[in-house]
């Protein structure tokens, strides 16, 4: 370990008291400089004192008030900034908890616990960000609370040894104590820039009536954006490199952080819409920029990332190995699906197939699946017979009818969602480790708002040939259902969720799958295969545009 | 007179040092023992798993009754085992066992595509990975702890109150590190 706990706590105490007295001192100079520009415009100090056409510094007493001033707003800054950090900062970039029912993230989840274990038991939060891109974050509050997150692209691109190093980088961060003072820094920051953008927006309203104070104003923000482009700089280059020495102690595997790296700079590694005035908190600066990867004293003072070649090549060091095998090794890289692969087929055979069930001392039937599982007397051992067949076999040795007895056990009591087609109850299943609720009649799904991105990032289903002509002729007959949309609105379907009436649209226009999209709670009523095919065209999309389809 | 107040002042002295060697002795102890009931709760959530699994996967694989039964022997010893050397070979033993078990389950293609089993897999790969890392911070410790019993000053304060060294939780093959690592 780099430092001894003490040591942490005195440095970390070290860094935020820097960044108070910064704080204080920055407020000071700004208000200093508009007791100079008042003062000398419109000249009231120099009248008092008889001398005109003087540039004047202000009075001792004026800046007594000036630094009374400063120290109420920095404390009241510091204050707002810093109370509920992390919630703030997560809502800024659109982090999520992670979702219990959810695959992936039971897995996120049990990762970060086990890197928690191996950092001694301090308790770590997994978060989500749903997001396209590869890239992950740390934050940490005074109370010692703290939070390692990743985005959706990075869970389901790299292998469960390559996140734990991503997550074991994080943690480094966090054990080894920059974490906090990142975080002050970054909220810290933050208000700035909001400020400064909501006076502008204000500053464009009042254009015209000539408010020469809010120009004033505007010119001091802006001297104010800057210096908080500043604060960004007390967060050094080699707490990455140190992060990433501690994840090593950890995962003892600096090859899997090596393949986390390169793959995560080579793929797009923003996170989404947020981020260049939060950079400092992720592994990897979401707005690559080429100061980055230069060295010397300018880039390490302005850049918050050290360049990846260097930080690939120190980890490739510890493994023995040299850049062209780790590439090569890359080639080949697969990672295994933490769901269960299954292909969409266009039939379901078991929809059509009924069976017979002895029950009460005789033969009942036939009754279909869906009929079987509102059957709450039936158990596995119970005696079946397939349609169409003389075999008797119990329950639990159909394979089709295994699936009654594993799933939704106790839920009987549990709020009824219903299909909007078929006005049965709807089941809880995972789709690609999404939790969806499936019609087992239609085998329509509901997808739930913020589930269908999942469900598009991940891409563990494979397509049959029948769903991947159905998108093909989707995406180049575009021109003519697009034609057709538009000319009138359809509001046929109940919302299983909030019973509203849903419109039935495209996707997006770019994908023409139409759905039914409730606007009350931002759920979408899939029909069967329709959320496959809009799968199968977002993970083609780069294939399609080659083509010229798109 | 002065000899005196040189003597009380060494005597003060060397009972401040012995003082602080020895708290920083029982501070080091205390986190060996924190990280020993780290291990303890993992092996624990290992031992409570195991019984789910194997009635996952009974259904589908009724010609591996020896394998899963063996599972089940492995698991109870070491529940049973006490000393932390018996405890680790135990644990080493039910590591061995799930090995084999997770090759089996691997021949058999409707458990890959069950996604309980799948669940209870990544469950135990979990919880496989959180003993070695506990197991690794708890070898740390332990080795910091040794040490500074070992090395001067701290031997001799360590003698004379009896602190003795402590036990690493030992594994057996070096390629162990990586749990069991399943893939379907």
């Amino acid at each position: 370990m780099p430092y001894s706990f003490i040591e942490i706590e005195e440095k970390k105490t070290k860094v935020i008291g820097f960044l108070f007295v910064f704080i204080i001192l920055f407020y000071f100079l700004t208000a200093y400089l508009i007791l100079i520009v008042l003062e000398n415009t419109s000249g009231f100090s120099c009248v008092a004192e008889g001398v005109r056409g003087c540039f004047a510094l202000p009075s001792w007493q004026h800046t007594l008030a000036a630094l009374a001033v400063a120290l109420i707003i920095g404390l009241l800054h510091w204050w707002t900034s810093t109370s509920n950090l992390i919630d703030k900062i997560c809502g800024l970039i659109g982090a999520l908890p992670v979702d219990p029912k959810d695959t992936y993230h039971q897995y996120l989840k049990n990762i970060v616990e086990e890197v928690s274990v191996a950092i001694g038991g301090r308790p770590l939060e997994a978060w989500v960000l749903p997001s396209v891109s590869m890239n992950a974050f740390a934050l940490e509050d005074f109370n010692g609370r703290a939070v390692i997150g990743v985005t959706e692209g990075l869970l389901t691109r790299l292998s469960r040894s390559q996140i734990e190093a991503v997550v074991g980088h994080e943690a480094g961060h966090i054990i080894s104590g920059d974490c906090l003072s990142t975080t002050v820094t970054c909220a810290l920051a933050e208000i700035y820039e909001e400020g400064s953008t909501h006076l502008a927006l204000g500053l464009k309203r009042r254009r015209g009536r000539g408010s020469g104070v809010l120009v004033l104003v505007y010119i001091i923000l802006a001297i104010m954006r800057f210096f908080s482009s500043l604060i960004r700089y007390f967060i050094s280059r080699q707490r990455e490199y140190r992060a990433d020495a501690v994840a090593v102690r950890l995962t003892r595997d600096p090859l899997s952080l090596a393949e986390a790296l390169k793959l995560i700079s080579s793929n797009w590694r923003g996170s989404g819409a947020q981020g260049e005035r939060l950079q400092s908190i992720f592994i990897m600066n979401p707005v690559p920029s080429a100061l980055d990867e230069k060295e010397g004293v300018f880039s390490d003072m302005f850049s918050t990332h050290p360049p990846i070649k260097n930080r690939i090549g120190i980890l490739l060091n510890m493994a023995h190995l040299d850049e062209k095998s780790l590439e090569e090794n890359l080639k080949n890289f697969k990672r295994a699906s933490p769901v269960a692969e299954i292909e969409t087929k266009m039939e379901g055979p078991d929809l059509d197939r009924q069976w017979f069930v002895f029950m009460g001392q005789q033969w009942q039937g036939p009754f279909a699946v869906s009929e079987l599982k509102n059957m709450p007397a039936l158990t596995p051992e119970d005696w079946v017979r397939p349609q169409g067949s003389e075999s008797v076999i119990h329950a639990y040795e159909d394979k089709a009818l295994l699936g009654l007895f594993s799933k939704d056990a106790g839920s009987g009591d549990k709020e009824k969602f219903l299909c909007p087609h078929c006005k049965v109850s709807l089941e809880e299943v995972t789709y690609e480790g999404a939790p969806v609720l499936k019609c087992n009649y239609c085998q329509g799904v509901f997808v739930e708002e913020g589930k269908v991105s999942r469900i598009l990032i991940r891409q563990d289903k494979h397509f049959s040939v029948e769903i991947a002509r159905l998108g093909k002729t989707l995406i180049s007959e575009k021109q003519k259902f697009q034609a057709k949309q538009g000319t009138d609105n359809v509001w046929v379907f109940d919302c299983p969720a909030c019973l509203r009436k849903m419109l039935r649209q495209f996707f997006v226009y770019s994908y023409p799958v139409e759905v039914d999209r409730c606007a009350y709670c931002g759920g979408t009523w899939f029909d069967k295969y329709e959320l496959d095919i809009l799968q199968y065209l977002f993970e083609n999309k780069e294939i399609f545009f080659k083509q010229g389809l798109t | 007179m002065i000899i005196l107040l040189i003597l009380l002042a060494a005597i003060l002295l060397i009972a401040g040092w012995f003082f602080t060697t020895y708290n920083s002795l029982v501070a080091l102890k205390v986190r060996v023992e924190n990280a020993w009931s780290q291990i303890d709760v993992q092996l624990k959530r290992r031992h409570d798993l195991i019984p789910n699994l194997v009635e996952a996967v009974k259904g589908y694989m009724s010609y591996e009754k020896d394998t899963l039964e063996r599972v089940i022997k492995a698991r109870n010893q070491a529940i049973d085992a006490s000393s932390i050397k018996d405890k680790a070979q135990a644990e080493n033993f039910l590591s061995s066992t799930l090995k084999s078990l997770f090759a089996v389950v691997e021949r058999y293609p409707d458990l890959k595509a069950n996604q309980n089993v799948l669940k209870l897999q990544e469950e135990l790969t979990s919880t496989e990975n959180k003993i070695s890392f506990a197991r690794q911070y708890y070898n740390d410790e332990v080795g910091r702890f040794n040490t500074q019993i070992q090395i001067v000053p701290g031997n001799i304060v360590a003698g004379a109150v009896g602190f003795a060294q402590r036990d690493f939780f030992q594994i057996e093959d070096k390629t162990e590190k990586e749990a069991p690592q399943v893939k379907f």
